[in-house]
């Protein structure tokens, strides 16, 4: 054979007898064939190949299978394709399939595929295939977007069904791979043109022209000029509302994900949503677009149902897209929320666990906007769902009700027995019951008191004096106790205050699902101080102001303390069951609208309105903190946001502050400045712990700004950012004050005079954040096994520390410190440690020096990271000389005076 | 060519539908039904109406069947029994199976009332021996031309639509059909195919029906109301179809709020009824279909049967019993006993044909005593509950149908007829499709398309291969604001050119050559003088130009020309210049039309589409002065 192959290749024979070819094949795809051979046939076929008279294609399935099955031809056989390519005489039948042979990464293969003249070559070659294989592979090409947008909205006329629909698949790709089109017209052309396309007889072309109908729709939308934004935006809403009827099961799931992508609908238009007759207020109103085949305006009553169908479908996967589209427009809308909350709530009644879920999360993004108003004869449906089979319906229920505000005494009791009823029958979900006690304890306080006078008896130890407290329903119901209002200030509280002390017995397990809100100690702290107050009946006398002072500091306390959320009793959310990278998508486009929502909120911190804001921005964080709670190393991103956003409300804080005049005077600057230097605490942590440095006075203050603007300067000069008017602003405030001579009055007025000019941006991440992370612990150690120490003298620490996103360059440090005065710093040499910069984890003995006389030592470790930008002189050797930034929480180490 | 539909039933009524339409020579009658309303021979169409002779056979070529209601399928075993019609039948396969029991059904009734039978138990099932069971979208061909085909329809177990086509007319007969899916059934569902018309039921013409949600919810509190406060429920519905979906509704919500009150079924027809769903479990809704692995919805944990003697036991409980208008039967005999006591709650269907009791307590004010015959009246003091539930689409659900199929044409049957006025006026508005609702035993005609065969050229076949796009901005509507639209046209097909005789497509550049035709082109010839100054006028009156004064005075209009139309050419033998078609050349005096010997001539000539370009070569030529100092410069230049 090998002979005969060696003969037709020197024979220079022009055409390969179907015989032989069966034969080559075998040889291919025999595994014991020899090198050699399979040499000569890659040598025969590819002189065959340049052949002008052979069977192309033949020889071209041939090579591919050949380079398949070895990877060791793979160059040879792509070079020759590649020279076959190039050859003038090649037949275009063969291009699609020669080109598919290439290497991609090759750069002679790029070439080819940045040919125009071959790509258009192709597109207008009269083979239907060869036209359908173009646009599928449309992507490999690198030609011009003008090119290709032209090819793909010309080939949305074919007569082939299945060139249309890869036009539509191009055009929907062209715009994802972030092509910028700002001709108006041609955005128009081609979202009118894909409308068209919405009536095309073939179901697959129909489905196609819905993406493509989203977003060249949205694309429209932004390329009109503001005044008529709403306008095309309430007309592609329609657009794509005439297909939640479509037959086809596919494009009405397509439609639904396709409306809930629409941020702005006119509210009579979703009110119109939701009724089968046309509504008076859309009555009359027509908006351009393709109604029909032929008609080219579509009324407003076309809305008509639209979300009502889709919950009634019989495709599940139609009814969750609805259910999921929902979201959307009942953020703006409270009228829209509240009339869909109806139906949503006969959607927990579906067969398909899937469509209750998302059900579930409509209504907690409704209630977790504030829009949720749940009406008596809704409750029973709710409650239902807490003793659901399912864990995920479960716990999303009790989401939803945290946030729900439930108007009445009863609503809140059946609230209340239904939550414990669920703890009865289901224990596994204790923590999450707790937390959820808690919370609805909050947003309820009157109705706490008041349920928790009726049930006080039950709380009460038996008369025989031993606590019953092992009952699952009592425990729940100190959780509600604890969420009671009570006054530190002036130790009274508004239930009986043993029940605080009874649930000290009860610490651990309330502790497991209080985690995010507080730590143990400060638990125990709170119920044994809350213990000796004074029990006043009428609840009245509390304000909410000073309510759980206590407890709100130690959440921000703790929050300061330590980025690490995750605890063993972890819930299981719906959250858990996604994957890794399916989280993070999710936590990012969170992040992302986060980003873009927080800009909306300067206008309304500009007129005080901070509790309004606070909400919101409290509802955002927590909203964060879901995710978070998936892993025990959260993203960057994540805390980035989270300190951003706690950022925006101290300085939304300080804004009101200095807002108001009177307060400045009464109170004078001493708590702006509390309020700044916990702002630029804030912001430290975010400039230095996620890569990509104190209140002062007035001079300082300059000093600062002075630093920011040149820096600003420096990043405008290399041509990274752009600055805004404010900064120019303060730029002739500053130097003002400069030559100014009455520094302190002038400086005041001319700052606050350039601060009205400052705005929120919008901020646009546009790589992935690290989040400089540490922790430190030392194995085994806590209060009962300290270790042993000989006062006086230097003791070595082991410990064992985890470093995750931390490069060698950067300077670390060990802190121990005794007591509030005295810190020890202990130099860390990343290069030592070895492990690569995103996780590093190594054991390391630290010597403490001054160890003082005691019995008992209690050392508080953490590692700091010094910031090397801004100097500040500290002037002592063996410590850092820069500003420090705290990466982890602070560890406790006991140390105990070894007895002989 | 035309369709013709002749309405025998159901026009602008509902009962006895039957539509006979003539397609392309091809004649298929749509549902065979009876009117329930009469007992004689008015219940059945007026047969006669299509074939004179009575040979029903050699004049239809099929018979279809929608769904097995009586007044859909009640007068086919007269139609071939009695009346001998011997040609093919279609219907789904439930339909098939589920016939015979309605029809037997109905024949006992009748049998039982004493009322004369029109056919008997034999015949019913003769007649189901010539039926040919289809499945959906399963195509049939009838015969050579014509093809039929079922799609889902919901409304019952079995409900079909059927499209049917013969050549290129083609039309959809939807019959009874819901466009919203229940617990037992899913919503109709059809392709988007090329129609001339589409016969559509209308009986809710006008009406908009809330969602599933709501009536359900209100059915369930209704009931749960009643079965709190010891009451007994009634519902009266009919063995098939509405029985088993609120069975499944009220079991699934006993189990959900733990109930005990017993549900009952009364006619032994309905288990049999529950069995056939169980069978035909791929015809049900997606729920059911979907769990009916694990469970079968049709296992119901609350229903027990019901004995007589459980009439008058103490407690409360929900009973189902047949038949759904309480006509007569077991159902009215329950009402009887119960309908005196406030407590009791009778569960109405949507809609009862007038003259039944049903009808009679639907617009009662209750108390009040209805009379069912001389003798026997009853006391009804019993709460009356409205069903909201239907199986016919509402409104919005023909207009979306409509919308969906978009045909040329749509007729309306099936319904009442101010009702089908408001939803023609509807359609033809707002979808601009014509529509008709012709009254029984009329006749309408409606256009289709017919398609001609042509031949194609081989140029204009390979011209219609390859991809001939083009973008036209055009200006949508008055509206100033608005951008010009940019379109796409794709001029493959359009550039072809149809001739008549022998019909044939060739294209535009085979024109010629078929008809014979010479080319012709129109050229424009004018004598252009050009001003020049004395000095060349001297030079030139006492002698004809020289060849070489000619050619440099032509170099110098060249000069002047190419400067401002760069594309300007010198013609070889330096007769003329050229730019595009036009051609100046120097004018011979003989030869001159303009006859004027003062001036220096240039003729130009230059043909039809250059003709812009061409005046503003003229004008230029007019408006320069040529002089002899020029001209020397020009030498000079020349000579370097």
């Amino acid at each position: 054979m090998e002979q005969r192959l060696a003969a037709a290749a020197g024979g220079r024979n022009h055409n390969l007898f179907p015989k032989s070819l069966n034969a080559v094949l075998s040889l291919i795809n025999n595994p014991c064939t020899s090198d050699s051979t399979l040499t000569t046939i890659s040598k025969t076929l590819i002189f065959h190949l340049q052949n002008p008279n052979s069977n192309h294609q033949q020889i071209l399935s041939l090579l591919s299978t050949l380079s398949d099955h070895h990877p060791r031809l793979h160059r040879e056989v792509s070079a020759a394709v590649n020279a076959f390519i190039l050859l003038p005489s090649i037949p275009i039948p063969a291009l699609p399939h020669a080109l598919s042979l290439l290497d991609p990464a090759n750069s002679a293969a790029l070439d080819l595929f940045s040919d125009e003249s071959l790509f258009l070559s192709l597109c207008f070659y009269e083979c239907v295939k060869t036209r359908k294989w173009v646009l599928r592979n449309v992507s490999k090409f690198r030609v011009r977007p003008s090119v290709l947008l032209t090819i793909l909205l010309g080939f949305t006329m074919d007569p082939y069904p299945y060139i249309r629909e890869a036009a539509l698949d191009g055009l929907v790709m062209i715009l994802n791979d972030g092509v910028v089109v700002e001709d108006r017209s041609l955005v128009g052309g081609c979202y009118f043109r894909a409308a068209e396309l919405l009536f095309d007889a073939d179901s697959s072309v129909r489905r196609s022209a819905v993406s493509a109908v989203s977003e060249w729709g949205q694309l429209n939308v932004a390329s009109n000029p503001d005044e008529c934004k709403r306008d095309w935006s309430d007309a592609l809403f329609l657009q794509l509302c005439l297909m939640v009827r479509d037959m086809d099961v596919e494009i009405r799931v397509a439609a639904f994900n396709a409306l809930g992508k629409i941020p702005t609908v006119s509210e009579n238009i979703l009110l119109q949503t939701l009724s089968k007759k046309a509504l008076l207020s859309t009555k009359e109103k027509i908006y351009p677009g393709q109604y029909t085949e032929k008609l080219t305006k579509i009324p407003a009553t076309a809305a008509a149902f639209t979300f009502l169908h889709g919950l009634e479908d019989d495709f599940f996967q139609v009814r969750r897209s609805a259910c999921h589209a929902l979201q959307t427009p009942t953020v703006p809308s409270a009228e829209f929320a509240c009339g869909t909350v109806d139906i949503l709530v006969c959607m927990l009644n579906d067969a398909s666990v899937v469509v209750r879920l998302q059900a579930l999360e409509t209504l907690h993004h409704m209630a977790s906007h504030g829009h949720l108003k749940v009406a008596e004869s809704h409750l029973d449906m709710f409650f239902s769902i807490l003793i659901d089979n399912d864990a995920l319906i479960r716990s999303a229920m009790r989401k939803t009700l945290q946030f729900t505000k439930l108007q009445k005494l009863a609503m809140f009791r059946s609230c209340i027995e239904n939550l414990i009823k669920n703890l009865e029958l289901y224990p596994e979900d204790e923590a999450d019951i707790f937390y959820a006690l808690y919370r609805i304890g909050c947003l309820h306080r009157k109705f706490v008191v008041k349920v928790i006078q009726e049930v006080s008896q039950e709380l009460e130890p038996s008369f025989d004096g031993k606590l019953g407290f092992n009952k699952v329903r009592t425990a729940g119901l100190f959780v509600l106790a604890i969420s009671a209002p009570v006054s530190l200030e002036r130790k009274t509280s508004s239930v009986p205050p043993q029940i605080f002390s009874y649930a000290v017995t009860l610490l651990g397990r309330i502790c497991c699902g209080l985690v995010d809100v507080v730590d143990e100690n400060t638990l125990l702290t709170y119920l044994s101080q809350c213990s000796r107050f004074t029990f006043t009946s009428t609840s009245e006398n509390i304000e909410g102001g000073s309510l759980d002072f206590g407890l709100k500091y130690n959440r921000i306390h703790l929050h300061e303390k330590s980025n690490k959320v995750s605890s063993p009793s972890e819930i299981l959310g719906p959250n858990e069951f996604t994957s890794p990278v399916e989280s993070h998508v999710k936590s990012m486009s969170c992040v992302k609208i986060i980003f873009q929502k927080i800009v909306d909120l300067w206008p309304l911190i500009q007129l005080g309105c901070m509790n309004e804001v606070a909400r919101t921005l409290r509802s955002w964080k927590e909203e964060t903190r879901l995710f978070t709670r998936d892993s025990h190393q959260p993203a960057g991103v994540l805390v980035f946001a989270m300190n951003y956003i706690h950022t925006i409300k101290l300085l939304g804080n300080a804004w009101a502050y200095s807002l108001s005049k009177t307060n400045l005077q009464l109170k004078g600057m001493g708590a702006l400045e509390n309020l700044l230097g916990k702002m630029e605490r804030r912001l430290t942590e975010m400039l230095y712990r996620l890569a990509c440095g104190d209140t002062c006075y007035f001079e300082e203050y300059m000093r600062k700004l002075d630093f920011v603007l040149h820096s600003i300067e420096y990043l405008h000069k290399e041509g990274s950012v752009e600055i805004s008017r404010f900064v120019t602003e303060l730029q002739n405030a500053s130097r003002e004050i400069g030559n100014s001579e009455d520094k302190a009055v002038d400086m005041p007025d001319l700052l606050l005079n350039s601060l009205s000019l400052f705005s929120l941006q919008h901020i646009m991440l546009s790589g992935e954040l690290k989040h400089l992370d540490a922790e430190v612990d030392v194995c085994g150690n806590d209060f009962r096994k300290p270790l042993p120490f000989i006062p006086g003298l230097p003791v070595g620490i082991p410990f064992e520390i985890t470093l995750h996103n931390i490069s060698s360059e950067i300077k670390l440090w060990l802190a121990i410190s005794v007591g509030e005065r005295s810190t020890q710093f202990v130099f860390l040499d990343l290069n030592e440690f070895g492990g690569s910069d995103e996780r590093r984890k190594f054991n390391f003995v630290a010597p403490f020096f001054r160890t003082p006389i005691v019995k008992h030592l209690v050392l508080k470790v953490s590692i700091v990271m010094e910031s090397l930008s801004e100097d500040r002189n500290l002037k002592r050797c063996n410590r850092p000389k820069h500003e420090l930034i705290y990466l982890s929480g602070g560890r406790e180490v006991h140390l105990s005076m070894v007895v002989r | 060519m035309a369709i013709e539909c002749l309405v025998l039933g159901a026009g602008q009524e509902v009962g006895k539908s039957c539509v006979v339409v003539t397609i392309n020579g091809k004649r298929i009658m749509f549902d065979c039904g009876m009117h329930m309303r009469y007992t004689d021979l008015r219940q059945y169409p007026d047969f006669s109406l299509i074939s004179d002779s009575g040979d029903f056979t050699s004049s239809l070529s099929c018979v279809i069947i929608t769904h097995f209601h009586l007044d859909h399928i009640g007068a086919l075993p007269y139609f071939t029994q009695v009346l001998g019609y011997d040609g093919p039948i279609y219907m789904t396969y439930p339909t098939k199976a589920l016939a015979p029991l309605a029809l037997e059904d109905y024949r006992k009734q009748t049998e039982r009332r004493g009322e004369k039978e029109q056919f008997t138990a034999e015949h019913i099932a003769d007649c189901m021996k010539k039926v040919t069971a289809v499945d959906l979208k399963q195509t049939i061909h009838v015969d050579k031309d014509l093809q039929i085909q079922a799609y889902y329809a919901g409304h019952v177990l079995g409900a079909a639509m059927f499209y049917a086509k013969v050549g290129d007319a083609a039309l959809v007969y939807t019959g009874d059909y819901n466009m919203v899916p229940d617990r037992l059934l899913g919503a109709a569902q059809i392709d988007r195919l090329q129609l001339d018309l589409v016969i559509s039921e209308s009986t809710y013409a006008t009406t908009y029906r809330d969602s599933k949600y709501v009536q359900e919810r209100e059915f369930l509190k209704a009931v749960h109301k009643c079965v709190a406060s010891g009451g007994k429920v009634l519902i009266p519905t009919n063995a098939l179809g509405r029985a088993q979906e609120l069975c499944m509704l009220l079991d699934d919500y006993w189990e959900r709020t733990n109930l005990k009150v017993p549900i009952y079924f009364s006619s032994g027809s309905t288990i049999q009824a529950n069995l056939y769903h169980r069978i035909l479990i791929n015809w049900t809704s997606q729920k059911v279909k979907d769990t009916h692995a694990r469970h079968n919805a049709f296992d119901f944990k609350n229903v027990k049967s019901f004995d007589r003697s459980l009439i008058n036991a103490p407690g409360p409980c929900v009973l189902f019993a047949s038949p759904g208008m309480l006509g007569g039967g077991f159902s009215l005999e329950v009402l009887k006993q119960w309908a005196p006591y406030e407590e009791n709650l009778v569960m109405l269907p949507g809609s009862c044909s007038t003259g039944t009791v049903g009808s009679k307590l639907m617009s009662a004010k209750i108390p009040t005593q209805i009379k069912l015959d001389e003798n026997v009246k009853i006391d009804v003091r019993c709460q009356i509950y409205k069903l909201a539930f239907s199986a016919h689409t509402d409104a919005k659900g023909i207009m979306d149908l409509v919308k969906f199929l978009s045909p040329k044409h749509v007729l309306l049957v099936h319904g009442e007829k101010p009702k089908m006025a408001a939803l023609k006026e509807k359609i033809q508005s707002e979808l601009g499709i014509e529509c008709c609702y012709p009254a029984n035993n009329e006749t309408v005609t409606i256009p289709s398309t017919h398609h001609i065969e042509a031949g194609v050229s081989d140029a204009f076949l390979q011209s219609c291969l390859a991809p001939n796009f083009k973008f036209w901005k055009t200006n949508v509507g008055s509206d100033e604001r608005t951008p010009p639209l940019l379109q796409v046209y794709d001029d493959r097909v359009s550039q072809g050119i149809l001739t008549l005789q022998n019909p044939r497509v060739i294209s535009q550049n085979e024109l010629r050559d078929v008809l014979g035709l010479e080319n012709h082109l129109v050229k424009f010839d004018h004598c252009c003088s050009a001003a020049y100054d004395s000095e060349i006028s001297n030079a030139a009156s006492d002698w004809l130009p020289s060849t070489s004064q000619r050619n440099s005075l032509l170099q110098l209009l060249f000069g002047i020309v190419s400067r401002d139309f760069p594309d300007c050419i010198m013609h070889d033998c330096q007769k003329g210049i050229q730019v595009g078609s036009f051609v100046a050349s120097m004018c011979s005096r003989e030869e001159c039309p303009s006859g004027n010997a003062d001036a220096l001539h240039f003729r130009c000539t230059w043909s039809a589409t250059d003709e812009e370009l061409a005046w503003k070569v003229i004008s230029l030529v007019k408006n320069v002065k040529l002089s002899s100092a020029s001209l020397d410069s020009f030498r000079v230049l020349m000579d370097f």
